[in-house]
């Protein structure tokens, strides 16, 4: 008794604000449900069914949310390792440039795309008087369909990068110092010591860190919420921004809801698929 | 354990029982302005109210404008609707049909020197189906051009009252004189869409007053009317301005009016209220004309009663007293009535604080001779059918025929 009072205040949060609303999400992606006039009724499959075989703008919305995905993954796992094995030793100014990078992780989302909407104005931007000094006309950024794409990826990595830099540097700082110094004296050059030491070692945090992003990049929505309201020409309107449509603005919660265990089943069949390569990897 | 379990279900339930006392005497109304100026005067209309009603308290909730609606609905579908809402034009349609709202025409007519006829039929439209009525309006505010008199000096252009009262304010001087402004007043703009959405949520806000001018409409009658000739004409020459003379704030560009950087805007007049800040000399006119005459634009909004609620009669009494002939006089500074005694009246002209009568004459003919924006009950279904092919419009080298035809493809299903 006591033991369950003590796990209760967890407990209890946890059914009311996880558990109870995964299942009624389930339920809800069976049903035609109108929010305004709160009539719900039973429809079986006939949302995913509309979703998957008949709405064009779904697939349109899933190849979105994979770009998105595809830019922000590898961008995202590259700039972050780099950026780690710059400030995974200790010199002078480390801890100040760690901060910078980590800095806009915690800045809140929307001021972020508010203040890079702003510099991505067209004619009058920033970014693009700083292109003109050096004579590149710059695009309209969040008027075209492919470099907006483009844009919210690049300002997404941006922001996100610094939790992944983090997680490396934390790896990188767990691997002991004498591989190196044992490799240097074989005489490895430092490419060699990286693709053959510190690469395989850093295996199960890339995996780690390869997930979290990839599940992150699909639900993105904060930020083309601000930046581009999935706009241009429907350019960059990704699942979760398409579901919040459906949900929030249309009011068919129960379509919403399909899409949504939609998208739990991509994300989770990406994260098996990564598992398993990862382990088909090690052996 | 045993004591403690139940000492804690005992203060719960005495909780409850306190606090749904409390409410009874209170009702609760969701608004979606946070201006202080508006807020004053509401609560100054809250607290006459109290001369019939001693017991009653009426409290305003602010909900920012642009998700207004979406959590109107939310609170709606959790149960906890609001006594009384404002409601947006293009929101009422979807919430009448949906059974949520309270027939107040009895209470109405039946109040003291209410005077139900003095609205306008017109302005009734939205609000009145046969005998039921589901609303007030509140607010039956036309679009107004609001210009920056220092940029018109500085250009040495004869400013858009001026020319309004010499016929001449119409939809091509209009293009003429935001061409020149541009001109005079270089990284400013003549011209920016309504609160700078022209491009995104308020889209048709911007397409609707050039195609009214022409003698067109976006829809109606369940009929797309994009691609009408008239209508066609409008988007063509508004299109010509972005791309062409470059006089109109173009998509992905901020040109505030409100800071400055553009010489003219369509707003309405409860925006008067920021112009006191503005810190620059500024006029309101009605929008140019055209070929199909003078054609004003009305956002409207209403006031409503939720079915559900408990208090409903009450709520349904305190509109009344709100919509009253001496109340609607009051809130006219910022919400224009569709009361046609108080539209005639020479306070409602002369009385302005903030916006002199030669203007208020404007505003008080474009309530006269306008019409509402349209609606729908699928509205946001409609703006997102249409948002992807407008964007394809407001491109420098677009088709601008084919965009045009793209979009009424898109939303005729919708409609």
């Amino acid at each position: 008794m006591e033991a369950w009072l003590f796990v209760s205040p967890s407990a209890v949060g946890f059914l009311i604000f996880f558990l109870g609303p995964l299942c009624a999400v389930v339920y809800f992606s069976m049903t035609e449900w109108n929010l305004l006039t709160q009539q719900a009724a039973f429809v079986g499959l006939a949302n995913f069914e509309d979703a998957l075989l008949e709405n064009p703008d779904f697939w349109h919305v899933v190849r979105n949310s994979v770009i998105f995905a595809l830019g922000l993954v590898p961008l995202n796992m590259a700039l972050a390792l780099t950026l780690a094995l710059a400030l995974s030793r200790p010199f002078f100014g480390v801890v100040f440039f760690r901060t910078v990078f980590f800095a806009p992780v915690v800045t809140s989302a929307i001021a972020w795309a508010i203040v890079w909407k702003f510099l991505l104005q067209g004619e009058g931007g920033f970014i693009n008087q700083m292109l003109a000094i050096v004579g590149i006309s710059g695009p309209n950024w969040l008027r075209e369909p492919n470099w907006a794409m483009a844009a919210v990826i690049v300002t997404r990595v941006i922001k996100m990068v610094g939790l992944n830099m983090i997680l490396y540097i934390a790896a990188l700082q767990a691997i002991p110092r004498d591989y190196e110094a044992a490799a240097r004296l074989e005489g490895a050059s430092r490419w060699q010591i990286f693709r053959m030491i510190i690469w395989p070692l850093l295996a199960p945090t890339t995996l780690i860190i390869m997930v979290i992003t990839t599940i992150g990049s699909f639900k993105v929505f904060d930020h083309i919420y601000q930046m581009t309201g999935g706009g241009p020409e429907n350019g960059t309107l990704v699942l979760a921004f398409y579901i919040y449509q459906q949900g929030f603005k249309f009011f068919n919660i129960g379509y919403a809801s399909a899409l949504a265990m939609i998208m739990f089943v991509i994300v989770m069949m990406l994260t098996i698929v990564q598992v398993m390569l990862r382990r088909k990897g090690a052996e | 354990m045993k004591a403690a379990l139940a000492g804690i279900a005992v203060s719960a339930l005495a909780l409850c029982a306190l606090s749904s006392q409390a409410l009874s005497q209170e009702l609760r109304m969701t608004v979606w302005t946070g201006s202080e100026a508006h807020l004053k005067m509401l609560n100054g209309i809250a607290e006459s109210f109290k001369t019939k009603h001693p017991d009653v308290t009426v409290k305003f909730e602010t909900v920012p404008v642009n998700d207004y609606t979406q959590k109107l609905t939310f609170q709606v579908a959790g149960g906890n609707a609001p006594d009384i809402a404002w409601m947006m034009e293009d929101a009422a349609p979807a919430f009448e049909n949906a059974g949520l709202l309270m027939d107040i025409g009895p209470t109405l007519k039946a109040a003291q020197g209410y005077d139900f006829a003095d609205f306008s039929q017109p302005a009734m439209a939205l609000w009145q189906k046969g005998e039921t009525v589901y609303g007030v309006p509140f607010s039956t505010s036309p679009f107004m051009i609001y210009y920056n008199k220092d940029m018109f000096d500085k250009a040495g252009l004869e400013d858009p009252l001026a020319l309004a009262a010499k016929g001449e304010w119409t939809m091509d001087k209009f293009q003429e004189v935001s061409k020149e402004l541009k001109e005079a007043n270089p990284g400013k703009w003549g011209f920016e869409f309504k609160d700078g959405e022209g491009y995104a949520s308020r889209m048709t806000h911007a397409f609707l007053p050039p195609i009214r001018a022409y003698g067109g409409d976006i829809w109606s009658n369940g009929e797309c009317g994009f691609d009408k000739p008239e209508a066609v004409k409008a988007i063509k020459q508004l299109h010509d301005m972005v791309f062409k003379d470059k006089s109109i704030v173009p998509p992905g560009e901020q040109g505030d009016y409100f800071s400055g950087n553009s010489a003219m805007t369509v707003n309405q007049i409860s925006r008067a209220s920021k112009m006191a800040e503005a810190g620059f000399k500024w006029g309101i006119a009605p929008l140019p004309s055209g070929p199909g005459g003078e054609a004003p634009v009305i956002g409207q909004a209403g006031l409503v009663v939720f079915d559900a609620g408990k208090n409903k009669e009450i709520a349904a009494e305190f509109i009344a007293h709100m919509t009253d002939k001496e109340n609607v006089a009051t809130m006219a500074q910022f919400f224009p009535p569709a009361r046609k005694s108080v539209l005639e009246s020479d306070a409602f002209i002369n009385g302005n604080k903030l916006v002199p009568a030669e203007m208020m004459k404007g505003v008080a003919d474009a309530i006269a001779n306008g019409r509402v924006h349209p609606a729908h009950e699928k509205a946001p279904q409609i703006l997102a059918a249409m948002a992807p092919r407008v964007d394809a419009l407001w491109k420098a080298d677009a088709d601008v025929d084919a965009a045009i035809k793209s979009i009424c493809a898109a939303i005729q299903p919708q409609l």
